[in-house]
């Protein structure tokens, strides 16, 4: 199988008033084609950072991370983004916001437009293209995010706690949305949650992060059917994934 | 459920966000009124002198008695003002940007400006008066001091503000500079700059008129100092009304291009939803 995102040895400190600050790492770890990868542990365990480092926006103090086996040494341009937060900008609609994707590359937004439209209606937003960001709840804001992130087909989607932000209730509808997205169009992502079940829910494997400074503690493979509905979430299966990855963080101190 | 939710934000903006109950005018003027009658009655009634305060009806009366004066006078303080804000947002706008971009201004520049923005600049004016001479240069040069650093401080203070997810998603679009700026720098910035053109404009008729004070031969500022001269009040509260309105007139149209530009500023959209035309 041919892997999409390799990390070799990377490691991250940051230089602080009180020091340095061991982030994360050293962490090895590659991620196939077409998986859906979590990374999943406490806050300020450098999940964030880790995002940041394969999609060239930061670079490692030490170690190197390839995809397709070329260094990532300057911003990754083959990458869609999610943060926490929407990052929506005030002044474009809904679907502008969703062009601005390929107008920052130059490219001619009427020929996305049929496609922003398509993914934003795949995800309930049809009726709201011509609305503000500001006049939307915050889990279609993060909708709206999703569409943008992936308006430009990249092969690589980098998730830093897109549900992180967002009431319980909406949470577990994107949850649903993200992983109907996913099998729609497979691509190599990956995922930063502290959430187990979402964890265990989405991803093809959950890389299990310690508390900082954050280390890969272990990789669960899960294997479970898709889509991961409802009755999936309540079987011995998924419930075994969960405990499973509890226990860890319990050993921890964590939970 | 996200639908519902949206949707009754958009009838009822007002029930939920808190924004001011739309402003009664009829309220506003009737308080104005009143208050110039009050005065009215007071001067009368207390007999005071008219050297040391004029009632209103002795203001009117001698806004069209000295019409022509006054007329005269306006168009030189209009002239310094527009003229002097329009410089300063021409001039403070790019170098804001520049400042913003160039480690080197930052260092250099942009201390020796925020040192002389502690300066009063009022005490140029004399200076330039001596540079420029008595008439509309001198004038000009101080409105555009007092505009210039409101603009260049918030200028700066805007376009180095972008939030680090913004320019995180700019960076992975392999957008060169010039289009991150104009999509997303600029836009951003707008509500700040606005701040800075705001505060310009409440200071430049103050500018113009202090430095009419100091060495002029026409303009509202040297028509009230002449007018103080003679103990005239009625001419001299005249010419501040005058001064009053043009500095309304600059300060009106900047809010208007202002909601012309950013309606989707939570500011406008907080001032839309007050006056109920939401």
């Amino acid at each position: 199988m041919c892997d999409s995102i390799t990390l070799y040895g990377v490691k991250k400190v940051y230089d602080s008033r009180n020091g340095p600050v061991h982030a994360i790492g050293p962490a090895d770890l590659s991620i196939r084609k077409g998986e859906f990868v979590s990374f999943l542990g406490p806050s300020g365990c450098g999940k964030s950072t880790l995002v940041l480092m394969v999609a060239g926006l930061l670079p490692p103090t030490e170690g190197e991370i390839r995809i397709d086996g070329v260094v990532v040494n300057e911003p990754r341009t083959d990458v869609g983004i999610v943060f926490q937060t929407p990052v929506l900008v005030d002044w474009r609609s809904v679907l502008g916001n969703v062009l601005l994707q390929v107008e920052l590359r130059g490219l001619d937004p009427a020929q996305y437009r049929a496609h922003a439209v398509e993914l934003l209606e795949s995800v309930g937003l049809g009726e709201f293209l011509k609305q503000r960001p500001y006049e939307l709840s915050g889990g279609m804001q993060q909708r709206t995010a999703f569409c943008r992130a992936l308006l430009h087909d990249p092969p690589i989607v980098l998730m830093d706690e897109p549900l992180g932000a967002l009431d319980a209730m909406t949470r577990t509808r994107l949850r649903d949305d993200l992983e109907k997205l996913w099998l729609g169009s497979p691509k190599s992502v990956l995922f930063v949650t502290h959430d187990i079940s979402e964890a265990v829910q989405l991803s093809d494997r959950v890389v299990v992060i310690t508390p900082r400074p954050g280390r890969v503690e272990r990789e669960i493979t899960v294997d479970l059917p898709h889509p991961r509905d409802f009755d999936v979430r309540q079987s011995p299966e998924f419930l075994g994934y969960v405990k499973d990855i509890s226990d860890i963080f319990m050993q921890y101190g964590v939970i | 459920m996200d639908t519902k939710r949206t949707g009754k934000r958009n009838t009822a903006p007002t029930e939920h966000s808190g924004a001011p109950r739309a402003v009664d005018h009829g309220t506003t003027a009737a308080f104005f009124l009143a208050s110039f009658l009050l005065w009215e009655v007071i001067v009368r009634i207390f007999h005071v002198p008219r050297y040391i305060i004029a009632p209103p009806s002795a203001v009117m009366t001698q806004m069209a008695a000295r019409f022509t004066d006054i007329y005269k006078h306006t168009l030189a303080t209009s002239l310094e003002t527009f003229v002097g804000f329009g410089i300063a947002v021409l001039v403070g706008v790019p170098l804001a940007m520049a400042t913003a971009f160039s480690r080197f201004l930052r260092q250099t520049f942009y201390p020796l400006a925020v040192t002389l923005e502690m300066v009063p600049k009022i005490a140029f004016a004399p200076i330039f008066v001596i540079w420029l001479g008595f008439g509309f240069g001198s004038k000009m040069v101080v409105v555009l001091l007092v505009c210039f650093f409101p603009i260049l401080i918030n200028g700066v203070f805007g376009f180095t503000s972008l939030p680090t997810e913004l320019q995180y998603l700019s960076r992975s679009t392999g957008a060169g500079a010039i289009r991150a700026f104009v999509k997303i720098r600029l836009p951003y910035a707008l509500p700040q700059l606005f701040v800075g053109f705001k505060g310009a404009a409440v200071n430049a008729t103050i500018g113009a008129t202090i430095a009419e004070w100091i060495g002029g031969n026409a303009g509202l500022g040297y028509f009230i100092s002449m007018s103080t001269g003679l103990f005239r009040m009625d001419i001299a509260i005249a010419a501040i009304i005058v001064l009053t309105a043009l500095g309304l007139l600059l300060y009106g149209i900047v809010l208007w291009v202002e909601t012309k530009m950013i309606p989707w500023h939570v500011s406008q959209r907080a001032r839309i939803n007050a006056t109920g035309s939401a």
